[in-house]
């Protein structure tokens, strides 16, 4: 009956905010043929580093960030089902739209929400992706 | 077909969505999928909005989804996404701390950010679960 709760390997150390932030969470759970990712920010994928930059910057680094790691588990950015994207502020939406198309040519279900990220943050993506490819 | 079935507590002073007339409900179970409501603070005895700080807040809104889950087959243990809206992230490190207390193994992926809540709540919690003990 149940299926399973399966952590999700990571590419790299930089990705493992329990480890890097203390964060009690885990990066991405696959369960059902799903992969739920925690919300992704800004950082360098090897150390964790926090790379504060302009929405353009944040959203290229989250996008190349989240292929690294999809594409570590077998799937990858073409089977993203669902993003939340959050940002600080609307005035820059145009900005997250202009970097965000050129990684999702057939786009995912999106929401955007303006809110206050971690560590003033611009940008935050929360997605879930189809497992496999 | 998938089976769609709306979940409900066995505390019925925790049916926030019934007793307040909301047009939500508690939970949905999608095949072995439960996608739970956002959830804030109530008190299991009387059902009524407990405000408090944001780690007695956290700690009841994870006690009552504990109830939630575990009266429908799944458990704490078994949730894989959850997503917090904090009325201010400089409380994250007291979110942190009330998530380590029930998530101590394999937390689920999870996603904060900062915004206004009603009734000067402090914090709302949300989470996809999947059957099992």
């Amino acid at each position: 009956m149940a299926i399973q709760k399966t952590i999700l390997k990571l590419p790299s150390g930089g990705l493992d905010f329990k480890a890097v932030f203390g964060y009690p969470q885990s990066t991405a759970v696959e369960a059902g043929g799903l992969i739920f990712c925690s919300a992704m920010v800004a950082v360098d994928p090897e150390t964790g580093e926090r790379e504060h930059g302009t929405v353009t910057s944040e959203v290229h680094r989250i996008f190349k960030n989240l292929k690294l790691l999809l594409e570590a588990n077998g799937s990858g950015l073409e089977r993203l089902v669902r993003v939340h994207a959050m940002l600080y502020s609307r005035m820059e939406y145009d900005v997250l739209n202009r970097a965000y198309r050129q990684y999702v040519p057939s786009p995912p279900a999106r929401m955007v929400w303006d809110v206050v990220i971690e560590s003033g943050f611009k940008v935050q993506l929360d997605v879930i992706a189809a497992a496999g490819r | 077909m998938l089976t769609r079935e709306i979940i409900e507590p066995k505390n019925d002073k925790l049916n926030v969505s019934r007793n307040h007339k909301l047009p939500h409900s508690p939970g949905v179970r999608a095949g072995d999928f439960l996608f739970l409501s956002g959830m804030v603070s109530t008190d299991p005895n009387t059902g009524e909005m407990k405000q408090g700080t944001l780690t007695e807040e956290a700690t009841q809104i994870l006690e009552n989804m504990k109830h939630l889950l575990e009266s429908n087959g799944s458990s704490l243990e078994k949730v894989v996404k959850t997503s917090v809206v904090v009325y201010d992230m400089l409380e994250l490190p007291n979110l942190n701390k009330v998530f380590a207390k029930f998530f101590p193994n394999d937390p689920p992926a999870r996603t904060v950010c900062g915004a206004r809540l009603s009734f000067g709540l402090k914090v709302e919690i949300e989470a996809i679960a999947v059957l099992g003990k």
